[in-house]
């Protein structure tokens, strides 16, 4: 009983780091950004683009406590 | 001009207040004059802490409000010329912060101490947000365990995109401390490393403080822990306040507990 009390023991600290190591990387991948941000980027841009010349999209995602918003900002091209 | 530092966690109740307290009297302690704000808005515990509680007429959001000067609110420390203190409101309306009287206030401030050290609330919601818009640098505390880790790092991300600093393009400092560390756990494989948490969070190291029971002793009275020259925490408090003043301190290495430290010797001998 002993013996494997302290095989347990001694795992159990690199149990929360690959816990953690995980839970955090999924948190910030869900607070930067969706994946299917660079698609949606270009359709934006498609869709602008129709009415007036796009130089360039952004999207962020933003959170604020529960709330979530996508900021998206669209650069027009240059007046001539 | 000071620099600006709030003391960040996300989770509550990993010693964030007992933290700014202990390395406010620290940096004051020094030499260096010191400010410390309570933003933890409708929960005020840092004058609890630092035994001032009889002491507060006026607190933060009166001074933003322009119902009472800086002057008028300030609390002078018993223990030392050089710190002074800002007590939280208690008003249950969060909502009394608004960006541009922070600001105000911590320019302010600014202008007459060495440090202003802003404690922020628990949680990532709007008085943790306006605790870092200003600030010059983080101070996040975390425990060795995977809740206060894991809330830290959504406090970072948070300190990453809203610091009004990030938005000019510059950087933000970022520090931790990790509190309440069991040197024993740590030996015996239970209880995260230090190396594990700056590994898993990508940030400086600032101190790491020992579980200590003398903080509770401390708090009892009102007397921070650093005052307490036989305490381990309040020794650890005592390194990181002289590494703010920018003095050079060795990384004590507090995960090597005495007992184990006696076993490794003893194993030489074997």
């Amino acid at each position: 009983m002993f013996g494997f009390g302290f095989l347990k023991k001694k795992r159990s600290a690199s149990i929360a780091k690959d816990r953690l190591t995980i839970a955090i990387m999924s948190d910030r991948d869900r607070t930067n950004s969706y994946p299917f941000m660079d698609e949606m980027k270009a359709e934006i841009i498609e869709v602008v683009k129709k009415y007036v010349g796009v130089k360039n999209v952004e999207i962020k995602k933003e959170v604020d406590g529960e709330f979530e918003a996508l900021s998206i900002d669209v650069e027009l091209e240059n007046k001539a | 001009m000071g620099i600006i530092i709030a003391v960040i966690s996300g989770k509550g109740g990993v010693g964030k207040t007992t933290a700014t307290a202990n390395l406010g009297l620290g940096i004051a302690l020094n030499g260096k004059k010191c400010v410390m704000v309570d933003f933890d808005i409708g929960q005020r515990n840092l004058d609890m802490i630092l035994g001032l509680e009889n002491r507060v007429v006026y607190d933060m959001v009166q001074v933003m409000d322009e119902e009472a000067s800086v002057k008028q609110a300030l609390i002078k420390s018993k223990v030392s010329e050089n710190l002074f203190f800002l007590a939280a409101s208690q008003t249950k309306d969060k909502s009394v912060l608004d960006s541009k009287k922070v600001e105000k206030l911590v320019t302010e401030l600014k202008k007459d101490f060495d440090f202003v050290i802003l404690d922020a609330p628990a949680g990532i919601e709007s008085g943790y947000e306006h605790t870092i818009e200003f600030a010059d640098a983080a101070i996040v505390v975390v425990n060795p365990e995977v809740s206060s880790i894991r809330d830290a790092d959504r406090a970072i991300g948070i300190l990453d995109s809203k610091s009004n600093k990030i938005k000019n393009g510059e950087e933000v400092k970022k520090y931790l401390i990790i509190n309440r560390i069991i040197a024993d756990m740590v030996q015996s494989g239970e209880m995260l490393k230090s190396e594990d948490i700056l590994e898993i969070l990508d940030i400086t190291l600032l101190g790491k403080v020992p579980e200590d029971k003398g903080v509770i002793d401390a708090s009892n009275q009102g007397k921070p822990v650093i005052l307490d020259k036989k305490s381990i925490a309040g020794q650890a408090y005592g390194r990181i306040s002289a590494r703010l003043c920018g003095q050079t301190v060795d990384m004590k290495d507090i995960e090597i507990s005495d007992s184990s430290l006696f076993k490794k010797i003893a194993g030489m001998f074997k």
